[in-house]
């Protein structure tokens, strides 16, 4: 398998700098790959990923709430007077 | 122009758009008002909860996707391409929060409103929580995350300075890309990721604080 002897390996420091660029799928792909192997076989950084990615989502859950009813009648009317 | 500068890259986002519908400058411009009008209420609801996130405040949210929607009109000539019709008014959303927020900064001479000063160290929650002493206890992390509601974030949110938290929003509550935030508030991309890090280090903080406000950590222990 050459693909796989192709990644880099890193260590934690490193890991844990690209953390949240890895999270939200920002990382170059090789260097994810080198997350993704790191990962794979840390225990301690894989944690870490879980409690950031839970974070991130309940982040995420937080920012849902409906429009208020009165909002669609104060919207059109705007585009009607306009 | 406002979103003059596209690239294809942004093609593989999906937006709400019901009608994909790509304009040219040819197209007349009562056809972009039309779509506008056709369009605009099934955004609503994104808006409105975005413009929350931002204001932490239900009627300061409601004026501002109002504002937003008239500024939006004026600007009808903008909306190149209709399938990034939600991002354009995002774009229009935020830029104009942040120019308001300004103006208060000015007015109040509150320096940290919009920016925070560069001095501040990086802060890890999950650091702070899986301690030898804590770990005595079973998963510290999860503990704290099983415990902290969903007002706990938004209290959290709320007390960004205003350049993290539009960052903070737009990535984790909108799930835009950093480019895609990059091109919506007009600053490199390097500036996104840095206000990212940074916008996520200042309310991790400020869950550890509410949390040890709140007893969700046990302060009994040694090291807190
Ligand atoms: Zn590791």
């Amino acid at each position: 398998m050459s693909m796989s002897d192709d990644v880099k390996i890193i260590q934690c420091e490193e890991a844990i700098r690209k953390m949240l660029e890895y999270i939200d799928e920002e990382l170059h792909q090789h260097d994810h790959a080198s997350m993704e192997k790191h990962l794979e076989s840390c225990r301690e950084c894989y944690s870490r990923m879980e409690f950031e990615q839970r974070l991130k989502s309940m982040v995420k859950d937080s920012g849902s709430e409906p429009a208020p009813p009165g909002l669609n009648k104060r919207i059109n009317k705007i585009i009607k007077d306009y | 122009m406002l979103i003059a500068s596209q690239t294809p890259e942004y093609d593989r986002l999906d937006t709400p758009v019901a009608t994909p519908l790509t304009m040219g400058s040819s197209k007349p411009k009562s056809s972009n008002r039309a779509y506008f009008e056709a369009n605009i209420e099934s955004c609503l609801g994104r808006l409105y909860g975005t413009a929350l996130q931002l204001t932490r405040n239900p009627s300061d949210a409601e004026d501002l996707v109002a504002d937003t929607v008239t500024r939006g009109l004026d600007k009808i000539d903008t909306l190149i391409d209709c399938n990034r019709f939600i991002y354009w008014l995002l774009r229009i959303m935020t830029n104009h929060f942040i120019s308001e927020c300004r103006k208060i900064e000015k007015r109040t001479g509150h320096e940290s409103y919009v920016e925070e000063p560069e001095n501040d160290e990086p802060f890890s929650l999950y650091e702070r929580l899986h301690q030898p002493f804590l770990l005595w206890w079973g998963t510290p992390e999860q503990d704290f995350l099983n415990k902290t509601l969903t007002e706990d974030i938004r209290a959290a949110i709320e007390t960004l300075p205003v350049n993290y938290r539009v960052v903070v929003v737009l990535s984790d509550i909108e799930g835009m890309s950093y480019q895609e935030i990059a091109d919506t508030i007009d600053v490199p991309v390097g500036t996104v990721r840095s206000r990212l890090a940074r916008g996520r280090s200042l309310l991790q903080k400020a869950l550890w604080q509410h949390g040890k406000e709140s007893n969700l950590i046990d302060q009994k222990k040694p090291g807190q």
